[in-house]
């Protein structure tokens, strides 16, 4: 696929909160990450707004382990509290993942070459991303590295199926949607030999509305185009 | 699958044990709890009959008292603001004379509240007729005075309920009635049940009758209008506004699942309220809840309020993966060649021991490891969470009680007689050979969950604790024998564990050429001759005891002065030392010339002083006369050192 980048993300702790544990300050992770967490370390890697990143796929590798450790959160008001937050241990993901142009970007139209973005793409990943990562919370840090989707030995290749019930799929965004509300969206998960294939944003049918927004405009004035920063870098007419 | 989903599955799958009453070993009742019920324990027992009369009423006795009870949301987390359960409750409740007979009530109209809110299930379409004749007979107002009557409640002069009994002066016969057996405070506080008989009906006790749960789950259940996507069920179901607590225990405060952000910007910022962020149904709350209560008080162990829980969600029983396989295993006899049984035979026993639990055909089934902790009063964590297949949980914990084993001596058999038996260590155990008897309940539960990923996902022991198990194993003086052994023996298990690779066993291996392990046999070929030639009477410790912790740092240095002190022991046992001598030189010779320095020992010096001294006492074919100097020793765990010598 032209488009496409795949990747290998791991690191030493991962917290993808679950939703139900975090509104009370004990943090517990879910099993696997959710497609707005990937979608979040490709968006580090890369990203801009005239294009939206769609997640394929992910496949499991590490064995599913969790781990807790003893928080510090901040008290605005002052004072201690001590919370119990419980993270997966050692995680190591693949990810097949691919952009499209933001249609409801009609503003930043002069921007959409493919070819340029996908190049681009490509070589932030073989840069490590070009902002830091980080898997589900600020402090698991994650590291990418390119890879072959399916090379290597996974812990789930020989499990035929593993259900983890409905977990949230991510939230949709008036800049992404159109409409000017947020949307969160929840979808059964099933991992068969450890991989997820998730579907796309628009076709969970479980989404409930969880507040309002608005797009934030981009222009020629906030947002420089690819065909530009081109012309900028290889001014000597050398080509790409 | 999620815990929450695990748990309402687990609740789905046993709902034949809903309403069952099993006791703990304690004493203590539980039960798995319907949804929209919770328990109580109640102190008055009245009974009814189908119209609504009086029949008569009793004092209940503390060990019956515990009562399914319906109840709200709003009243599962009633605090000081009266709010009443549906059916039954506290005499200030239920009884519409409690006013006349204890004082006002000021501000609330609890009986009011209480008698409006059974108004509306008896006229509701999942009414129930012995439901109703209890809102028939309450509507009359005369509880209290009919109990008073029936002298389960007793009254002063003025016709208020007693606070207190009083001995009355020059009536010593007087008993003391029972409802002050039973109640801690004073009697207004009682809390009354109901039964109705009705002839040619089986179950009077309406707290076990299933008829009137499901009647109050079908009523409360429509009550509950709103909907909500569940993000457990992802269906549009009623939701859950408040979640429960009591968790761990009765006395517990903590939730699971609570919201709260008045301050902390726990979820703040893209959510208003702590719904938008998330919502339960109220169903699959109450149903996982309960799950987790009853889970929690059948097959739980718990630690300074850390709960270390494991089960199965189709099929509860699971082997406790903290938990040695003694009650399974062979038991060693004490003179055979006790500790010799190859690596094969101890797998073989661990299978046999392990094979109870396994089921076939149920490569889908599930075992679900959870320890729950809390942090603050308030909230409850989910610490460790891990949700296997039970096949593969069943093939680590057979893998860990395979490779993480030796040959101990500090557990009793039924004839309360220290037995041997080879296996892996409870983590309990290994807690107190790492930190040592004394070590607090903090330290201990910080290892157990430590050690759990070590035997359900075959991680390595974290090498502080086999180091500190080490150190402490390497320092006898400092203990009493029997828990010298105890830690060695475990210390042993532990190294053996991480040289899971070599597959050391407890019987001698006398080809291993490494500097450690010879170095420990060294030091038991001393300790094993000092002892004999000391005789059956000295029990003071031997040199190569007493300098065991610096030989293990300085073996070169140490090992030079354990042997001139040996030396009148050799020349005390005169011929009876050649066997020993003989075999000092054969291991030492063994010993290259350049291993023989004072870099510190490895672990595995105690694996070969361990297995060194086993040999030598249970050495049957030997050519020396050194028989009748055991020094039998009243402690029977250190008969470690002094049996079978024939």
């Amino acid at each position: 696929m032209r488009n496409q980048i795949e990747f290998e993300v791991s690191g030493k702790y991962a917290l993808f909160t679950d939703p139900l544990t975090k509104i009370g300050g004990e943090k517990f992770s879910y099993q696997v990450p959710t497609y707005q967490a990937l979608k979040g370390i490709v968006e580090s890697i890369y990203w801009k707004p005239t294009i939206i990143w769609y997640i394929d796929e992910v496949r499991i590798m590490n064995v599913i382990q969790t781990e807790s450790k003893g928080i510090r959160p901040i008290e605005y008001n002052g004072g201690n509290t001590l919370a119990y937050y419980t993270y997966l241990k050692d995680v190591k993901y693949r990810v097949r993942a691919y952009f499209d142009f933001n249609p409801h970007r009609e503003d930043l139209v002069y921007d959409r070459n493919e070819h340029k973005h996908h190049n681009i793409a490509k070589r932030s990943v073989q840069a490590g991303g070009r902002r830091d990562i980080f898997l589900g919370t600020r402090e698991c840090q994650g590291y990418v590295e390119p890879c072959d989707f399916n090379e290597g030995k996974g812990f789930y290749d020989e499990v035929p199926e593993v259900d983890f019930g409905h977990m949230v799929h991510g939230i949709s965004y008036p800049d992404e949607t159109g409409r000017p509300e947020r949307e969160t969206r929840l979808w059964p998960v099933k991992m068969e030999r450890g991989i997820i294939r998730f579907i796309r944003p628009e076709a969970c049918v479980l989404t409930r509305k969880t507040g309002e927004g608005a797009a934030k405009a981009f222009g020629s004035e906030n947002m420089e185009s690819v065909d530009h920063l081109h012309e900028q870098l290889f001014a000597e007419g050398e080509k790409a | 699958m999620s815990w929450l989903a695990n748990l309402s599955k687990t609740y789905d799958n046993h709902t034949e044990a809903i309403g069952n009453f099993e006791k703990k070993r304690n004493g203590r009742e539980y039960a798995l709890i319907p949804i929209s019920h919770t328990t109580q324990s109640a102190h008055i027992e009245v009974i009814l009959n189908g119209k609504g009369v009086f029949l008569r009423a009793k004092v209940i006795e503390k060990e019956e008292g515990s009562t399914i009870i319906p109840c709200t949301e709003a009243a599962a987390s009633r605090t000081s603001a009266p709010v009443p359960y549906p059916l039954f409750d506290k005499l200030m409740y239920v009884a519409g004379d409690y006013e006349q007979y204890v004082g006002e009530v000021k501000k609330h109209t609890p009986h009011a509240d209480y008698l409006e809110q059974l108004r509306a299930w008896c006229t509701s379409a999942y009414s129930n007729r012995k439901v109703e004749s209890v809102y028939q007979y309450l509507q009359k107002g005369t509880l209290i005075a009919d109990l008073v009557e029936y002298k389960v409640l007793w009254t002063d002069r003025q016709r208020k309920l007693l606070d207190k009994w009083v001995q009355e002066e020059g009536d010593e016969s007087k008993e003391k009635p029972d409802i002050f057996k039973v109640i801690a405070s004073d009697q207004s506080s009682a809390f009354v049940r109901f039964a109705v008989y009705i002839p040619g009906d089986t179950e009077p006790r309406l707290w076990r009758d299933r008829e009137v749960q499901q009647s109050f789950i079908d009523f409360y259940n429509e009550q509950l209008a709103e909907k909500d996507l569940c993000y457990v069920t992802g269906e549009q179901l009623p939701f859950a506004d408040k979640h429960a607590s009591r968790i761990r225990n009765s006395g517990d405060k903590t939730k699971l699942i609570s919201a709260n952000d008045s301050s902390g910007f726990t979820f703040r910022g893209r959510f208003r309220t702590g719904r938008d962020a998330a919502s339960v149904s109220y169903e699959v709350s109450q149903k996982a809840h309960n799950a987790l209560k009853w889970l929690i008080d059948r097959q739980s162990f718990t630690l300074d309020g850390k709960v270390f829980l494991v089960w199965g969600t189709d099929r509860l029983e699971v082997p406790d993966p903290a938990e040695d396989l003694f009650d399974y295993l062979k038991e060693e006899e004490d003179d055979s060649s006790a500790g010799d049984i190859s690596h094969r035979e101890h797998a073989l026993e661990v299978r046999k021991a392990l094979s109870g639990y396994r089921y076939d055909g149920e490569y889908k089934s599930n075992v679900v490891i959870m320890t729950l902790d809390a942090a603050t009063p308030g909230r409850l964590s989910i610490v460790y969470y891990r949700d296997m297949n039970r096949e593969l949980f069943m093939n680590q914990l057979q893998h860990w009680h395979e490779t993480c084993f030796w040959r101990h001596r500090y557990r009793k058999n039924e004839n309360d007689k220290y037995v041997a038996f080879t296996g892996a260590p409870a983590t309990k155990d290994i807690a107190f050979a790492a930190y040592g008897p004394r070590a607090s309940d903090k330290v201990v539960k910080g290892l157990l969950e430590r050690m759990l990923p070590c035997i359900v996902d075959g991680r390595a022991i974290p090498i502080d604790i086999v180091r500190s198990a080490i150190s402490r194993a390497s320092n006898p003086v400092g203990m009493e024998p029997w828990e010298w052994e105890k830690t060695l023996s475990i210390a042993c298990a532990l190294v053996n564990k991480t040289k899971e690779k070599e597959g050391f066993r407890v019987s001698l291996n006398k080809q291993l050429e490494d500097r450690s392990y010879l170095f420990g046999r060294m030091l038991a070929i001393a300790d094993v001759l000092e002892r004999r030639a000391l005789g059956r009477e000295e029990r003071r410790a031997t040199n190569a005891i007493r300098y065991m912790n610096a030989f293990a740092q300085r073996p070169g240095r140490t090992w030079r002065i354990i042997q001139s002190n040996l030396q009148p022991y050799q020349a005390r046992m005169g011929t009876d030392a050649r066997y020993y001598n003989g075999l000092l030189d054969e291991v030492g010779s063994m010993l290259k010339t350049e291993d023989f320095t004072d870099a510190p020992l490895s672990g595995l010096y105690l694996l070969g002083f361990y297995s060194q001294r086993h040999d030598l006492y249970t050495k049957k074919d030997k050519g020396d006369t050194t028989q009748g100097q055991d020094s039998e020793q009243d402690n029977n765990q250190d008969s470690e050192q002094d049996d079978t010598e024939e």
